[in-house]
């Protein structure tokens, strides 16, 4: 299976989706999907694509002993997970009284870059920030940062706007606010912008509504629909 | 009208860190929009319960494995539901035909009175495109999608070689998919 043809994985998504799948390639398509963030993508899509029938059904409570018998299957509170860092800095630690400190900082260093140098390799997208909508709190917009130093925001779900409009990114970190581009409301469609172009963590990412084409003054001139806190500094 | 309470990414964060008291809450937000997809696709009320408590483990269980780029919250809870929703109504064997509900019904649902307005859009623009699909395929897609059918049973129900209902949902996939995007 060629599962970078996009045409190929966009449709066994679909599939994934709509439920027509044999329940083993099922469980080989969630391994896919934990590894690949391609996959991710196209999956929430199709989800989206069909959650508006799941969405008009009317709520109906479930009776309490499902929550019951649901309490009784949990297990005890389990505590944070350890950082993932903590095997082999302990082991270290373990070996500083044998090897001297100096030969262990040096080792530790050399491990450190090994370490460092090896993640690199498959870049795993991290979310930078998401961006929700000012008035219900509804998350909008994510901003991922993947291969090549840049970062890409994109949609969660469909933005409606009309033809009028757009809807401009800002970065917001301390000065006034300096425009990154454009958005395309489509999920899936996201625009690319250098790492460096993003506040540092604590800094804003904004979107506000401005005439098509994008703010005449290079400040933003509309209201300010979604904004995010940057948690993750992609630097 | 206000949005209803939101099922948010930091909720279930919270519940990927153990707390109960955020799980409770999830479940209290989530349950009832949930609970109408198991019964639709199992048709049994019993069975419908049963699926909604495993999902809800698994949800407890799988929740630090949530990213947004996997969709809202609740639309990743609705894929847990839905799949085991599904694989219950495999497991069945005598799965009762008459349950399922005419392509006339199907698509009054899909053209269904919605009171959030946001949503109903959402509706209006996947009907619009489903309607764009000849009668048969669209049928297909319908039911594999709200009753949770195999291609095997659409080959029965529809009485037409497994193979065309296997290019009827690929060719409905791909023409919904650029209708969407147009």
């Amino acid at each position: 299976m060629k599962y970078d043809d996009p045409k190929l994985r966009e449709l066994l998504a679909g599939r994934y989706v709509l439920g027509t799948m044999p329940r083993r390639a099922r469980a080989r398509f969630d391994r896919l999907i934990a590894e690949d963030a391609a996959f991710c993508a196209d999956v929430r899509e199709w989800a989206e694509i069909f959650a508006p029938i799941d969405a008009a059904e009317a709520p109906v409570a479930p009776p309490q002993r499902v929550w019951r018998a649901i309490e009784t299957q949990l297990g005890p509170a389990r505590a944070p997970a350890a950082p993932a860092r903590g095997s082999w800095f302990d082991s270290l630690w373990l070996w500083r009284g044998a090897t001297g400190f100096a030969a262990a900082v040096a080792v530790a260093l050399l491990v450190y870059i090994g370490v460092f140098a090896t993640q690199e390799t498959p870049p795993m997208p991290t979310v930078v920030a998401v961006l929700s909508d000012s008035k219900s709190g509804a998350p909008a917009w994510i901003a991922r940062s993947g291969r090549d130093d840049q970062v890409t925001v994109s949609a969660l779900g469909r933005q409606t706007i009309d033809a009028g409009h757009s809807f401009q990114l800002w970065a917001i970190a301390g000065g006034p606010p300096r425009p990154l581009g454009l958005l395309s409301p489509v999920p899936g469609r996201g625009i690319a912008i250098p790492s460096s172009a993003v506040p540092p963590t604590g800094g804003v990412l904004a979107v506000s509504l401005e005439p098509a084409g994008g703010s005449p003054t290079g400040q933003p001139t509309g209201p300010v629909l979604f904004q995010g806190k940057v948690f993750s500094n992609p630097l | 009208m206000p949005d209803a309470p939101f099922v948010t990414p930091e909720l279930l964060g919270r519940v990927a860190r153990g707390d109960r008291a955020a799980f409770a809450e999830l479940y209290r937000l989530a349950s009832p929009k949930l609970f109408p997809v198991a019964l639709r696709i199992t048709q049994r009320r019993d069975l419908a319960e049963e699926v909604l408590q495993e999902s809800f483990v698994a949800v407890w269980n799988q929740a630090a494995s949530y990213d947004p780029v996997k969709g809202s919250p609740l639309i990743w809870m609705t894929t847990i539901v839905r799949h085991r929703a599904i694989d219950q109504r495999r497991r069945r064997s005598n799965l009762a035909d008459a349950t399922a509900g005419s392509d006339e019904a199907l698509l009054a649902l899909v053209a269904g009175e919605s009171d959030r307005a946001d949503r109903g859009a959402e509706l209006a623009a996947l009907s619009r495109c489903l309607d764009q699909l000849e009668p048969q395929p669209r049928q297909a897609v319908l039911l594999a999608y709200v009753h949770g059918y195999t291609h095997e049973e659409l080959a029965g129900r529809l009485a037409t070689p497994i193979g065309t209902i296997k290019s009827w949902v690929r060719r409905s996939l791909e023409r919904l998919k650029r209708c969407l995007d147009g």
